[in-house]
């Protein structure tokens, strides 16, 4: 597509930058912001909704901690909002997996990093952490919520993914989301013990995608720009490179927007602007979606199909963004 | 005849500057067939449907074939027979896919 859509298709939602985890990789615990109350969040659910955007996402931030999250999905919903979240399923109970379903949650996504408790305990840095995802998992699916498990991709996992498929497969997942590390916030601070090698990259990448192209009962997702180096995206991909700013944008605690949680540019706040009016005029996101090409992507011949890779990433490590992509495992 | 709807669980939405735009242009004699003037969400992968692909979309709320080539045949200023067979092989199109249910 050559056109960018009218308005987003999906909002990220950080409803809250509290957290009772504390993990290695994350890139909101630095962030700050005051939460808004119930009443706001529902002002700017009903802003949102005005232009017909199909899907909200909680992240951030753990949502279960917020004690009017049900309330405010049901609202969503009850707007035409395709509600989900990301949680570290610690607080989700049986009772809480019935209220999930009961507000209107299309899915839930519940992060498992490593088929070894051990390791995801240590990288979670929380002790029985594993245990409560998974019965987090089994709670949903008991409750037909439909499920989904989310693994970022780091130095503690990266051969194991054969593993991380199977694991999801067995909790009765629909997908796995094989999250690509971000070098934002604490992923910036332990980037150098935690992320990959450009190569290391392209070997885990080739591997993820032969087998997703013999996954027949799980979809494995892996939204990361840098891919298009390796497989071009199909011909019909809505838009090319990073998709924040172009399909998303993210809101934070506070009602500021972001073009996506990882690149911590504030460009309005809806509590006091339009969606559209950001959307449409933005200086940020016309950069974001006019990115030129700089150093070894000038001559580049993938740049058309990558656009330089994650925006977010090129940000994170030099300000700009229009570096190229630090994971980029293509020669100069 | 039997009905045709959309698959529920599919989500989409119209792309109603993209929609004004393939108008104008097809009032003007040119190409319409280009941007997607309808997104669809299916299992998580995005979709786009042209111009024409978007109408027949948004009609296939429980309709019958002939019924939705009559509706087209206002909006579009093509013959009869052209305009059955492009809506036939659409039709088709999302049916393998699994996109419609028939009543």
């Amino acid at each position: 597509m050559s056109r960018i859509p009218f308005s987003p298709i999906t909002i990220n939602w950080t409803l809250t930058f509290r957290c009772n985890f504390n993990c290695r990789h994350c890139y909101s615990r630095p962030e700050k912001a005051p939460e808004l109350p119930t009443e706001q969040v529902k002002e700017i659910m009903a802003k949102v909704a005005k232009y017909k955007v199909p899907f909200i996402n909680y992240g951030g931030g753990e949502p279960l901690l917020r004690s009017d999250l049900f309330e405010l999905t049901e609202y969503a919903t009850g707007l035409g909002f395709n509600v989900s979240m990301n949680t570290n399923g610690f607080l989700l109970t049986q009772e809480k997996a019935a209220l999930a379903k009961k507000s209107g949650f299309k899915t839930v996504g519940i992060s498992i990093d490593s088929t070894r408790p051990e390791v995801h305990d240590d990288f979670r840095n929380t002790k029985g952490s594993h245990k409560k995802a998974v019965n987090a998992a089994k709670f949903l699916k008991k409750q037909g919520v439909r499920l989904t498990i989310s693994s970022v991709i780091c130095r503690i996992n990266h051969t194991e993914l054969e593993d991380l498929v199977r694991q999801a497969r067995d909790l009765g997942a629909e997908q796995i989301s094989l999250h690509n590390y971000k070098c934002a916030g604490m992923g910036f601070t332990n980037k150098d013990e935690l992320d990959l090698t450009p190569e290391e990259w392209k070997e885990f990448y080739l591997s993820a995608i032969a087998l997703r192209e013999n996954a027949t009962d799980i979809r494995i997702s892996m939204d990361d720009p840098i891919t298009a180096t390796i497989h071009k995206a199909p011909d019909q991909a809505i838009v090319k490179g990073s998709t924040c700013g172009k399909l998303s944008l993210n809101i934070r605690a506070n009602g500021d927007v972001t073009p996506c949680g990882f690149i911590p540019v504030v460009i309005g706040n809806l509590l006091t602007d339009d969606l559209k009016d950001l959307w449409d005029n933005s200086n940020i996101l016309e950069k974001m979606r006019n990115k030129k090409p700089k150093e070894k992507c000038l001559t580049c011949k993938h740049y058309e199909d990558c656009l330089g890779g994650c925006t977010a990433r090129a940000y994170a490590t030099t300000g700009d963004f229009n570096s190229p992509d630090p994971h980029c495992w293509v020669a100069k | 005849m039997r009905n045709i709807r959309r698959n529920p669980d599919i989500i989409w939405r119209e792309e109603e500057e993209a929609r004004e735009e393939a108008l104008r242009a097809m009032e003007r004699g040119g190409d319409a067939s280009g941007d997607g003037t309808v997104l669809l969400v299916v299992s998580g992968m995005m979709h786009q449907l042209n111009l024409l692909g978007g109408e027949i979309w948004k009609l296939l709320d429980g309709i019958d074939e002939e019924r939705l080539v009559d509706t087209l045949a206002m909006t579009f200023d093509v013959d009869r027979d052209t305009l059955s067979r492009d809506v036939r092989d659409f039709l088709i199109d999302l049916d393998r896919r699994g996109w419609l249910v028939h009543e």
